[in-house]
């Protein structure tokens, strides 16, 4: 039987793996030597339901179980992974891992114990106990407002899916953690249709919660904002093209943090020499009043974790402190390269990834300005609201974040909505040129996701609203 | 019968057995290995062997898909139990069902797709060490530069899927992919610009020797420096044979019997009409021996078979799946892209390029997207400034915008220079009169 406790590694027997036989595969794992070793063990049940054409009609379900094992001899690593938790599939992967190390005098694991965690993500009831007939309801209910709220909703998508996640891991030098990470996400897209006009707007909503997290406020949010985005979409227009200040809202605007920024200062890429933000550590890189922070430890968020993928503990890391840059994001191996404390950044997004140093909850401490008073000194430019996706280049610095919806500002005002652009711009020269900083700090509750290397790991981000002197929108020229 | 398929047979017979009216069950296993190397020395090795089972379920009218990979005999009997479960209580969904035997099965032989190269169960892990260090060497010995650090790669897998479905159709199919390629990264001024060149095959042998590996990473690294944007203004751009798939991508969205059936379509009522220049065809060819998108059967074990997906500028047919077929009272298609062939033309992109007064190369995208039900799409992009066909201004902080019912009607000229390495096999495209944003 499962135990009572979510989060213990106890989870694990279910499978036949105890620490006694972790041991022995860690101990294949150093038979060579090497500086660290750990095993990631990982038990993930997701369940998503969807809903069209009046009809909840589609559910997908998925199980995935399986081991990760890790080698590290300086910055250099041993990884493999099997789907096949019997101790000699695990053994023979362990010795795959341990070739990183050929040539190395074999080291004794210790034997690993438990220890306490905080729970930043308690809840009443994993999903697992929550029956899709819980569920369907929601889903019919966000469908029906969706269709009342506007005639011109001529089609509505929805989906509720939500993942339970054990993970359990043991390190060669006697570390050990387990975690129970819940996730839900729900989505609503909607069709509108004004004459010969068509357009298409969504929203969704994610957490690292049970079902309480739909309370009436957010269950109507999530049906609000998709169909008040896809009906503004409508009258929208494709902004002017060129350089021009921007005004990025609270909230989601975070992805210009996430971009310009947090990549940047994930460690890897400054060990290795190829950030452009590496060797600048205890230098202004931004206006005093910027303060920048990557933050696992956030109640609830999408971003925050227990314990990270390397068994160290979370944190609220600040990378900029009032415009100095103080800190990367750092794994194990990082750290050790710069002689610091792991920031409890090493995440991965299975056991099928190995350990990279990644953002968690990304934003921006709140200045001293009025939202309203940022906007009206802009003579003209961009009110960038809502964001699809966004991409950097570590060393050159050059980012880009696509714009879904926001407005023209003309003479302090918001006047005409505008749609679907691309802003470009370089990570340095926009936080330097970042000119208010208002009071208004919302962390999204989107559900946003990272990738870096072929791996997707969920993500938070925040931000109050920021004007920035002058970024390039990829607008019309015609 | 291999392990793989007893397992997808018996499978089969419990989805039956537990009440499903028709099933899909699909096995597959491989493995991969990718070495990494940075400096000198092996940054990251990574080896892998990997199993997994996906259902698809027919109960009572109501249609679910599932996924495992824990294969234990207890865990695939709950798991199988609940998946039943769970499908019963969904609506019922009349338009979910398999097509009939007759349209499924292999469209051309495994012998003909030519997905295994012969020698991939004989690679050991020294000769992928070695590979690794000789690609390591050419980047050595051709460094851009200014060069900051250089990573290289080499990687490859095997895989085997079976599929069986409740019509009576089943069928393995198996194939092998190679991939290597590099990072560079430069000093220049404070920046640390990047270039990357990476190259994907079916058989080792298909891949660059590492020497031409090296000596393109180190010319995109070059185009790199000092690079910054131009005024604002619609300019010809020549997009890059190995940068094609992301403009072409923009149709993948509004093409989809997903998106048509939703009316986020902006492609839904166009079948038949003029979306492109006269130069410009694509065709979705599954069969093409060796080609990374190459299948026997798509997704719903329809037979593999060439369609056109534009011709001479007229769109042909969108990608519709068996379900949307019934949703939408069309015929079936297929139910995803495999491989995208461009038709090319004549001349090369340098000789096009050579003709234009001033144009824009544009090698590669950063961000950006598109929106099916419009078509506007905006792109970041990386390139160079042409003038007569001679770089004179490396291009970042800049963006591309369109329409998809537009670009492809902007389409003046295919280049002669089909890229080879990955599932878009299109030349160099010349485009007139893009809107550029930059200064």
């Amino acid at each position: 039987m499962p135990p009572s406790d979510p989060s213990s590694a106890d989870w694990f027997a279910d499978f036949g793996v105890n620490r006694s036989n972790a041991l022995a595969v860690l101990a294949a794992a150093t038979r060579h030597g090497g500086d660290h070793a750990d095993l990631f063990f990982e038990h993930a049940t997701t369940t998503s339901l969807a809903m069209s054409d009046r009809k909840v009609n589609r559910a997908f379900t998925s199980v995935d179980l399986g081991v990760g094992v890790r080698v590290v001899v300086g910055d250099q690593v041993g990884y493999a992974y099997t789907e096949d938790l019997s101790l000699e599939s695990m053994l023979r992967v362990a010795r795959i891992a341990s070739e990183i190390a050929r040539g190395g005098k074999a080291v004794a694991p210790v034997p690993s114990s438990p220890r306490a965690l905080p729970n930043r993500y308690p809840i009443a009831r994993t999903w697992e106990n929550v029956a899709l007939s819980e569920r369907i309801p929601l889903l019919q209910a966000w469908e029906e407002r969706a269709f009342s709220l506007d005639p011109r909703v001529i089609k509505a998508e929805l989906s509720l899916a939500d993942t339970d996640r054990r993970v359990w891991i043991v390190c060669a030098d006697g570390r050990e953690a387990s975690d129970y990470r819940p996730m839900t996400r729900a989505f609503v897209n909607c069709t509108v249709e004004d004459g010969a006009v068509r357009e298409s707007g969504g929203y969704n909503l994610a957490a690292r919660n049970d079902l309480s997290f739909y309370t009436a406020e957010r269950q109507a949010r999530l049906v609000d904002e998709a169909v008040l985005r896809a009906v503004r979409s409508l009258d929208a227009t494709t902004p002017p093209a060129g350089e021009m200040p921007v005004v990025m809202a609270a909230g989601s605007s975070g992805i210009l943090l996430h971009e310009a920024v947090g990549h940047g200062l994930e460690a890897d890429f400054n060990r290795k020499g190829i950030s452009v933000f590496a060797d600048r550590i205890g230098q202004r890189v931004a206006p005093a009043g910027v303060t920048i922070v990557d933050d696992g430890t956030v109640p609830f968020s999408r971003g925050a974790i227990n314990v990270d993928d390397e068994a160290n503990d979370v944190e609220r890391t600040v990378l900029i402190n009032d415009g100095i840059l103080t800190s990367y994001l750092h794994d194990n191996i990082s750290a050790k390269h710069y002689g610091v404390s792991p920031t409890g950044s090493g995440r991965r997004e299975s056991f099928r990834h190995p350990v990279l140093p990644r953002m968690r909850a990304t934003y921006m401490e709140a200045g001293p300005y009025d939202p309203r008073e940022i906007i009206a000194s802009v003579e003209r430019g961009i009110y960038c609201e809502t964001f699809a996706n966004g991409q950097v280049q570590i060393g050159a610095g050059d980012f880009a974040f696509y714009v879904r919806h926001g407005y023209l500002i003309e003479d302090g005002k918001l006047t005409r909505p505008v749609k679907d652009v691309n802003l470009i711009g370089n990570g340095p020269k926009v936080l330097e040129a970042i000119q208010m900083v208002g009071n208004d700090l919302v962390i999204d509750e989107s559900g946003w996701t990272c990738g870096k290397d072929g791996q997707s790991v969920p993500v938070s981000q925040g931000m109050p609203t920021v004007k920035v002197a002058a970024l390039s929108v990829g607008g019309g020229t015609r | 019968m291999s392990q793989l398929e007893q397992l997808a047979t018996k499978t089969m017979a419990s989805l039956l057995s537990l009440g499903a009216e028709e099933a899909v069950v699909s096995v597959s296993e491989g493995t991969h290995t990718t070495l990494q190397r940075r400096d000198g020395k092996v940054e990251q090795a990574t080896e892998a062997s990997t199993r997994g089972l996906a259902i698809s379920l027919l109960v009572d009218d109501r249609w679910s898909n599932h996924s495992t990979s824990d294969l234990r005999d207890d865990a695939l009997a709950t798991f199988m139990a609940r998946a039943v479960e769970a499908t019963r209580l969904l609506e019922p969904d009349p338009d979910r069902r398999l097509p009939p035997v007759q349209e499924c099965g292999r469209g051309v032989s495994e012998e003909t797709l030519d997905q295994l190269d012969p020698h991939f169960s004989e690679r050991t892990t020294e000769q992928r060490a070695t590979e690794a260090v000789e690609l390591e060497r050419a980047v050595a010995e051709h460094a851009p530069n200014g060069l900051v650090s250089s990573s290289t790669f080499v990687a490859d897998g095997r895989s085997r899927a079976v599929m069986v479905m409740s019509n009576g159709f089943s069928g393995s199919h198996e194939g092998a992919w190679f991939s290597s390629g590099g990072e560079a990264t430069l000093t220049d001024g404070e920046r640390r610009p990047e270039a990357y060149a990476y190259y994907g095959a079916r058989y080792r042998g298909d891949l660059p020797s590492p020497e031409a590996i090296a000596i393109e990473l180190r010319a995109r690294a070059h185009e790199r420096i000092g690079s910054g944007p131009v005024a604002s203004g619609t300019y010809p751009m020549i997009l890059a044979n190995h940068a094609v798939g992301r403009i072409l991508g923009i149709l993948a969205g509004p093409l989809s019997g997903g998106a048509i059936h939703q009316r986020r379509s902006c492609l839904a009522d166009k079948l038949g009409e003029t979306i492109g220049a006269s130069c410009l065809t694509i065709i979705d060819d599954p069969t093409l021996p060796r080609g990374l998108g190459s299948r026997p059967w798509d997704s719903d074990g329809r037979v593999a078979r060439v369609m056109p997906v534009i011709e001479a500028g007229v769109l042909k047919r969108h990608y519709i799946n068996t379900y949307y077929s019934r949703k939408l009272g069309v015929s079936a298609t297929t139910s995803g892209s495999s491989n995208w062939v461009v038709r090319p033309g004549d001349r090369s992109p340098e000789a096009i390029a050579a003709a234009l007064p001033k144009a824009i190369l544009v090698t590669g995208f950063l961000g950006g997207n598109s929106n099916a039900a419009t078509g506007d799409f905006s792109f970041g992009i990386r390139g160079v400034l042409l003038e007569n066909g001679a770089p004179t201004r490396s291009l970042s902080e800049m963006n591309v915008r369109g329409s998809v019912l537009d670009v492809f009607k902007r389409l003046a000229e295919v280049g002669d220079d089909p890229w080879g390495y990955s599932s878009v096999r299109s030349p160099s495209l010349l485009f007139a009169d893009m809107e550029f944003s930059g200064a």
